[in-house]
C-alpha cells in the first residue's frame, strides 16, 4: 500500500484526473492547430485556405490558454487544498457540478469555433481568444464562455468552503501555504472576471443575439484587458504554487521562506488587475496619463517577480546542497536532472527569465510602440504561458498522473527527452519570433509578407527566420507527441503500490515567521478593490463619455449599417422618383415649348 | 564520465539558446555568421563538451558528486 493522493482521497483523485485529462485533450487540439498555423504563415506547408486562418488561430488560442491551462489549474488547486488542509472536499457532488459546468461551457465554445470550418453550418466564432468587438461570434461561443467562467467561480467557492470548514476546527492555525496561494489567486480571479463578465453579459452576448445594435468597441476592449492581464496571473500562479511548494521537494530540499512566498502572492493579488491598460498603449481614445499609471503599476510587478525568482532559486540551491552539492556553481551538478519533473520545471523557469526581459520591453510605453502587435509579442508569450506555464504543467504531470491514477509513469527517459525537446523547440521558435517582430513582421496574419515591400533583417534573411520558426514548431509538436504517448502509456498501465508519497515541501522559515496580517484576506481584498477603482474608474468613465455605453449616439449621424442601408434606399428612391417626375414634366412640357 | 548523462543532456540543451543568440550578438561587433557557420561552430562546441564529458575522471572528489546527481531523488 502506498501513500499516494489516490489512496487518501480516492473520490477527489477522480475529479483531479478528469480535470487533467480534459486539459490534455485541449492541449492536443491546440497543438494540432499550432503546427498548422506555424507551417502556414511561414509558407512552408499550406493546406488550409488563408481565409480559414483566423478560425485556426482562435482554436489554438482558446484551447491553449483558456481550456488547457484553466482545466489543469483547477485540478492542481483541488489537489493543493485537499492535501494541505488534509481533508476531502465538503460535498463531492458540488465539486462535480463545477467540473460539469466547465465541460459544458468548453464544448459549447469549442463547437462554435470549430463550426467555422464547415461552410454549411451557419455558426462561427473566429474572434481570436481576445474576442472583443468589432469581431462578433455566434451567441453559443459567448454562452459557453459564461458557463466556463461560472464553473471556475463555483470551483473557487468549493475551495473557500473547505477552508472555512477547516478554520472552524483549527481557529488559531495559520492557513497552510498551498491553500493560502489558492485562495489569494481565486480572489484575484473573482475581481478580474468582473470585467469579462460585464463585457459578455451586458454587451457582446446581447449584441450577437441582436438585442442591441451596436457596442462601444473601445469599452469592450478595455473590459477584456481588465480581465486579460490578470488572466495571465491566473495561469502563472499555479505554476508559482508548484515552483514554491513542489520544486524544492523535487530538488531534495525545503522551501527557503514561507513568509516571502505569502508576500509574493499578496502582491500579485494587489497588482494583477490595475495594469490591464498596458495592453492598450496603442489604443486611441485612452489618455496617455492613464496609460502611464498602468505602466507604473506594471513596473511594481517586478517586485514579486524577483521575490519569486530569488526564493525559488534559493530553495533549489538548498536542495542541491542537501544532496551533497558544493561550490559557487558546481552545486548545479548535484541537482536531480535525471528526474523529468525537476528538469522540466527548472528549464521552464529558465526560459521564464528570458520572458521577463522581453516582457520589460512590452511594458515600457515608449518601446512598446516598436513591438506592438508584431510577432515579438507572440514570441514573448510562448515563453511565459507557452513554456513557464505549459512546460511546468507537463513536467509536473509526470508526478501528478501517477498520484491520481495510482499507476507508475510509463517511461521516465521519454519524459526527460520530452521536456528537453520542448525547451529546445521553444528556444528556436521564440528567438526567431522576437527577431521577426523587431523588423516589424505582424502577428495574427496568414500572409505576413506584402507585395512591393521587403523586411530588412539585422542578421540573416526573412527566409531563415521563417525556417527557424517552423523548425521550432515541428520540434514542439514532436515533444507533444512524446508527452501524449507517455500519458496514454501510463493510463493503460496497471495499479502500482510503489508510488511516491503525496505531499509538498516543508519550509526552512515556516509560517510562524510570517506576520499574521498576511493571512488577513479581507484586508488584501479591500486594498485590491480600491487599487482597481483608482486605476479604472476614470478611464472607463472617459471611454463611455466619448464613445457612448452602447456606441456613439446614432441619432445625430447615421453611423450604423442599418441606417446607412436605409439612407441609401431613401436616396435611391427619392432620387429616382424625382428624376422620373422631372422626366415626365419635361416630356409634357417639351411639346408645348416646341409648339 | 565527468557528468551524469542527464546533466549532459541538459547542458547540451542549454547550448541551443546560447548558439542561437550568439549569432545575433556577434552581428553587433560586425561578425556576420551564416546559418552553416553557426551550425559548424555549434557542432564543434558539442564535440568539445562530449569529449570533456566522457574523459575519465581524475579525482575521487568529483566521483562523489556524480553519484549524488545520478541518484533519482
Ligand atoms: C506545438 C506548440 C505550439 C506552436 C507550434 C505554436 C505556434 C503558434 C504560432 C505560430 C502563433 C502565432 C500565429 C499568428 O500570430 O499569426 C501562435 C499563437 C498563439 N499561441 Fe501558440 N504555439 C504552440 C504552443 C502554444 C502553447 C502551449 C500556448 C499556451 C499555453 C500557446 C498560446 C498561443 C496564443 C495565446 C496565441 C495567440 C493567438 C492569437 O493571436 O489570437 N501556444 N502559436
Ligand atoms: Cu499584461
Amino acid at each position: 500500500m502506498s501513500n499516494a493522493y489516490i489512496d487518501k482521497f480516492p473520490a477527489e483523485a477522480k475529479v483531479v484526473k478528469a480535470a487533467f485529462y480534459s486539459s490534455f485533450l485541449a492541449l492536443a487540439l491546440g497543438g494540432v492547430f499550432g503546427v498548422i498555423q506555424t507551417l502556414h504563415r511561414t509558407d512552408i506547408y499550406r493546406f488550409i485556405d488563408s481565409a480559414d486562418y483566423y478560425t485556426v488561430l482562435t482554436a489554438h488560442g482558446v484551447f491553449m490558454v483558456i481550456t488547457f491551462t484553466i482545466f489543469f489549474l483547477v485540478g492542481v488547486f483541488t489537489w493543493a487544498v485537499t492535501t494541505s488542509l488534509d481533508r476531502g472536499v465538503e460535498d463531492i457532488r458540488f465539486t462535480w457540478s463545477w467540473v460539469g459546468l466547465m465541460t459544458i461551457g468548453t464544448v459549447m465554445a469549442g463547437v462554435a469555433i470549430l463550426a467555422g470550418f464547415v461552410d454549411s453550418i451557419d455558426i462561427s466564432a473566429s474572434v481570436l481568444f481576445t474576442f472583443y468587438a468589432p469581431l462578433q461570434a455566434h451567441p453559443l461561443f459567448y454562452l459557453g464562455l459564461v458557463l466556463f467562467v461560472v464553473g471556475t467561480w463555483v470551483a473557487g467557492a468549493d475551495w473557500f468552503r473547505s477552508w472555512w470548514a477547516w478554520k472552524k476546527e483549527n481557529p488559531d492555525a495559520r492557513i497552510p501555504l498551498p491553500t493560502f496561494m489558492v485562495l489569494t489567486t481565486m480572489i484575484m480571479w473573482y475581481i478580474a472576471t468582473m470585467g469579462v463578465a460585464t463585457s459578455i453579459l451586458v454587451f457582446l452576448l446581447p449584441w450577437s443575439l441582436g438585442w442591441i445594435e451596436t457596442v462601444n468597441p473601445l469599452l469592450t476592449r478595455t473590459l477584456f484587458w481588465f480581465f486579460g492581464h490578470p488572466v495571465v496571473y491566473f495561469w502563472l500562479m499555479p505554476a508559482y504554487l508548484l515552483w514554491y511548494t513542489m520544486l524544492p521537494k523535487f530538488a531534495g530540499g525545503k522551501l527557503f521562506s514561507d513568509p516571502l512566498a505569502r508576500v509574493g502572492f499578496v502582491l500579485f493579488l494587489l497588482l494583477s488587475t490595475p495594469v490591464g491598460i498596458h495592453h492598450q498603449y496603442l489604443d486611441p481614445g485612452i489618455a496617455e496619463g492613464f496609460k502611464f499609471i498602468a505602466m507604473t503599476n506594471t513596473m511594481f510587478l517586478l517586485l514579486p517577480s524577483f521575490l519569486t525568482a530569488f526564493t525559488v532559486v534559493a530553495s533549489i540551491e538548498h536542495g542541491a546542497r542537501q544532496r551533497g552539492g558544493t561550490g559557487y556553481f558546481s552545486w548545479l551538478k548535484s541537482l536531480p536532472w535525471r528526474d523529468p519533473v525537476f528538469a522540466g520545471m527548472a528549464l521552464a523557469g529558465l526560459l521564464f527569465a528570458a520572458a521577463g526581459f522581453s516582457g520589460m520591453v512590452n511594458a515600457g510605453m515608449n518601446i512598446n510602440y516598436l513591438v506592438h502587435n508584431s510577432l515579438w509579442v507572440v514570441g514573448h508569450f510562448h515563453l511565459t504561458v507557452g513554456t513557464a506555464v505549459a512546460l511546468t504543467f507537463m513536467a509536473v504531470s509526470y508526478w501528478f498522473i501517477p498520484q491520481v491514477t495510482g499507476k507508475e509513469l510509463w517511461n521516465r527517459s521519454v519524459a526527460l527527452i520530452q521536456v528537453v525537446l520542448w525547451f529546445i523547440g521553444m528556444t528556436f521558435m521564440t528567438n526567431s519570433m522576437h527577431r521577426a517582430g523587431l523588423i516589424g513582421m505582424p502577428r495574427r496574419t496568414a500572409e505576413p509578407q506584402y507585395t512591393g515591400f521587403e523586411f530588412e533583417t539585422a542578421v540573416g534573411s526573412v527566409g531563415e527566420l521563417n525556417a527557424q520558426i517552423a523548425l521550432g514548431g515541428v520540434l514542439l509538436t514532436l515533444s507533444l507527441v512524446l508527452f501524449f504517448a507517455n500519458i496514454i502509456g501510463t493510463a493503460f498501465g496497471s495499479r502500482s503500490d510503489n508510488l511516491p508519497d503525496n505531499g509538498y515541501a516543508e519550509a526552512l522559515s515556516g509560517s510562524d515567521d510570517a506576520p499574521r496580517v498576511l493571512d488577513n484576506l479581507k484586508l488584501w481584498t479591500a486594498i485590491a478593490v480600491v487599487l482597481v477603482i483608482i486605476a479604472y474608474s476614470l478611464p472607463l468613465m472617459s471611454i463611455v463619455d466619448r464613445g457612448g455605453l452602447f456606441g456613439p449616439d446614432i441619432t445625430a449621424f447615421p453611423a450604423n449599417l442599418e441606417s446607412v442601408r436605409f439612407l441609401a434606399f431613401a436616396v435611391e428612391h427619392l432620387g429616382t422618383a424625382a428624376l422620373e417626375s422631372a422626366g415626365t414634366l419635361a416630356w409634357n412640357t417639351l411639346p408645348e415649348v416646341i409648339r | 564520465m565527468r557528468i551524469s548523462k542527464a546533466g549532459l543532456l541538459v547542458v547540451l540543451a542549454f547550448l541551443a539558446p546560447v548558439l542561437v543568440e550568439l549569432r545575433t550578438v556577434l552581428a553587433w561587433v560586425n561578425i556576420e555568421l551564416s546559418v552553416l557557420e553557426t551550425a559548424i561552430i555549434g557542432g564543434i562546441i558539442i564535440a568539445v563538451i562530449l569529449v570533456w564529458a566522457f574523459l575519465p575522471e581524475n579525482g575521487d572528489e568529483e566521483g562523489a558528486e556524480r553519484d549524488v546527481s545520478n541518484s533519482e531523488l
